[in-house]
């Protein structure tokens, strides 16, 4: 049964942020509807890191104060937020999901969250992930996260707590970062919405890097709505980042009006149709792709040949990147990383070169490809994920041959990398579920710096879908 | 290419200063092969037809 907490607690930020404007919820009750949920829930979930439980609250009564004179901070005046771990918070334990970094607390607050907190935003706290944002951890540290839907089975990663604690509703949103995937993923698994910025759009500065070539900071929300609300306050240019991008931010939200009519959409056909596709998530993507032609957009099949090299080619680019950064805590620290961490970057740092500029140069051909295509539509579709989360078990099994690891490491990993690869926004919002209740979802990749398209067709498919509002069991009252 | 084994995996690791133990050093070969293996298979797309430009924010037309 539903309570008006819980009803408070899945309300979207950009709804309660009005609430609040209006004055018929305070900052504190909000904060304290979050404080009691992850009370009752984080300890089976562990989303959580850490919980700021007595700085949240005090900048909830200062929120409130600040109302009652009609102080507005900004859009997220009194608005409850966490961010993954990997992103720095001043005077805050910021630990990047390793016991390496157990007593890391740094002076500075990421530029992100310094901007989500002068936008008024209260941070609730630090989210679980995989270690070093590189996915295929085995032990975590900091606890098992575990996805609302079935806590046996997997959130998704890396920014695995991200997901958990904005489907779960244990804050208003949430930041992750997306490597090759790590914003998608968990979103996907866990029924969230997950955007991977341009690459260049949002600032990365105070973010633990995994490969820097790629890495991007992106909200995970109920809606994607939120999604373009957290956007459009943390993108833009950062002196500190020279990588971010001049160009100006769009209003985000007001671009959601747009739709999708006459929008052109190439449906991949490598990923829906491919064999790693199980049928149920072939079969809700192909209706989510009909659902969009009913609202007017035009749907076509496309053929992306190098797609299926994706996995193999961003896993060497990546994984080097970080052996490099890790090499000499590899050296030195070796038994603090956890087992599966460690053999993924000794593995990658011992690639020869010539292999490794051969996955350089594929990245170029394979990020030509998609850029051809998007010259020819507005987006790509594809599934999120080849399947819905999978067991936890899946993770910890050994790994028995190549072939195996190949299977493992790199195929799923070619539905979420392609846009990492060429550096394209792309989004992950829930299309369905399984006969077994959990999430299945579609994945929309735009032109550089086009999120405002990637979230209109989103949100116009959110809208006509209607699995807003579903809440995991789990986190049901 | 003959699949590397883990006294080969051994070897490069200390050649990088790496500590290893046997354990890792299987499960590493099974992985580096699969890269081996994966990288390889490149050989056949028109690698030289494209130039490596350098990602940058604002490179797109």
């Amino acid at each position: 049964m539903s309570t008006a907490a819980d009803d408070l607690a899945f309300a979207g930020a950009a709804r309660q942020a009005s609430l609040i404007r209006e004055k018929r919820i305070s900052p504190v009750e909000l904060v304290t509807t979050y404080l009691d949920r992850i009370g009752r829930l984080d300890g089976r979930l562990r989303a959580f890191i850490t919980v700021c439980s007595e700085s949240a609250l005090a900048e909830a009564e200062r929120a409130q104060a600040e109302a009652a004179t009609g102080a507005w901070r900004g859009p997220l005046h009194g608005i409850p937020f966490a961010v993954k771990d990997q992103l720095d918070t001043a005077g805050i334990l910021t630990t990047s999901g390793s016991a390496l970094l157990k007593g890391n607390v740094p002076s500075e607050d990421s530029t992100v969250v310094a901007k989500l907190r002068a936008a008024g935003g209260i941070l609730m706290g630090k989210l679980n992930l995989t270690e070093f944002a590189l996915g295929g951890t085995l032990r975590f540290p900091y606890g098992q996260p575990r996805n609302p839907w079935n806590p046996e089975h997997d959130p998704g990663g890396s920014s695995s707590g991200s997901g958990i604690a904005a489907a779960a509703a244990l804050c208003s949103l949430t930041l992750g970062e997306d490597t090759g995937g790590s914003v998608r993923s968990p979103a996907s698994y866990c029924g969230a919405v997950g955007l991977r910025p341009t690459w260049g759009r949002v600032s990365r500065h105070g973010c633990f890097p995994a490969a820097w070539s790629m890495d991007q900071v992106g909200p995970l929300t109920r809606t994607v709505e939120d999604t373009a609300l957290v956007l459009a306050l943390i993108a833009g240019y950062d002196a500190k980042d020279p990588t971010t991008s001049r160009r100006a931010v769009p209003d985000y939200r007001a671009a959601l009006a747009a739709g999708v009519k006459g929008l052109r959409i190439a449906v991949i056909t490598e990923l829906v149709d491919g064999a790693d596709t199980q049928a149920e998530v072939r079969e809700g993507v192909r209706e989510a792709a009909r659902g969009l032609a009913t609202l007017g957009a035009r749907l076509e099949d496309i053929s992306l040949p190098l797609i299926p090299h994706a996995g193999g080619v961003f896993m060497a680019l990546c994984d080097s990147e970080a052996a490099g950064r890790h090499k000499l805590w590899l050296a030195t620290r070796p038994e603090e990383y956890d087992v599966g961490t460690r053999r993924r970057l000794v593995a990658a740092g011992l690639i020869p070169a010539v292999p490794l500029h051969r996955a350089a140069r594929a990245r170029a051909l394979i990020r030509e490809q998609i850029l051809e295509a998007l010259g020819k539509f507005d987006l790509l579709l594809a599934p999120t994920s080849p399947h819905p989360a999978p067991a936890i078990t899946f993770h910890t099994a050994p790994v028995t041959g190549k072939e195996e690891a190949a299977r493992r490491f790199f195929g799923r990993r070619s539905y979420t990398t392609p846009a990492s690869l060429a550096g394209v926004p792309a989004i992950s919002v829930p299309c369905g579920f399984t006969a077994a209740g959990l999430p299945i979802a579609l994945q929309l990749m735009g032109r550089p710096f086009a999120e405002s398209t990637v979230l209109a067709a989103a949100g116009a498919w959110e809208n006509a879908a209607g699995l807003v509002g579903r809440r995991p069991p789990l986190a049901a009252s | 290419m003959a699949d590397l084994g883990p006294d080969d995996v051994l070897r490069l690791a200390a050649s990088l200063s790496l500590p290893l133990n046997g354990e890792d050093a299987t499960e590493i070969a099974h992985r580096l092969n699969a890269f081996l293996d994966a990288l390889a298979a490149l050989d056949a797309l028109p690698l030289e037809r494209v130039e490596l430009w350098p990602t940058r924010p604002d490179g797109y037309a």
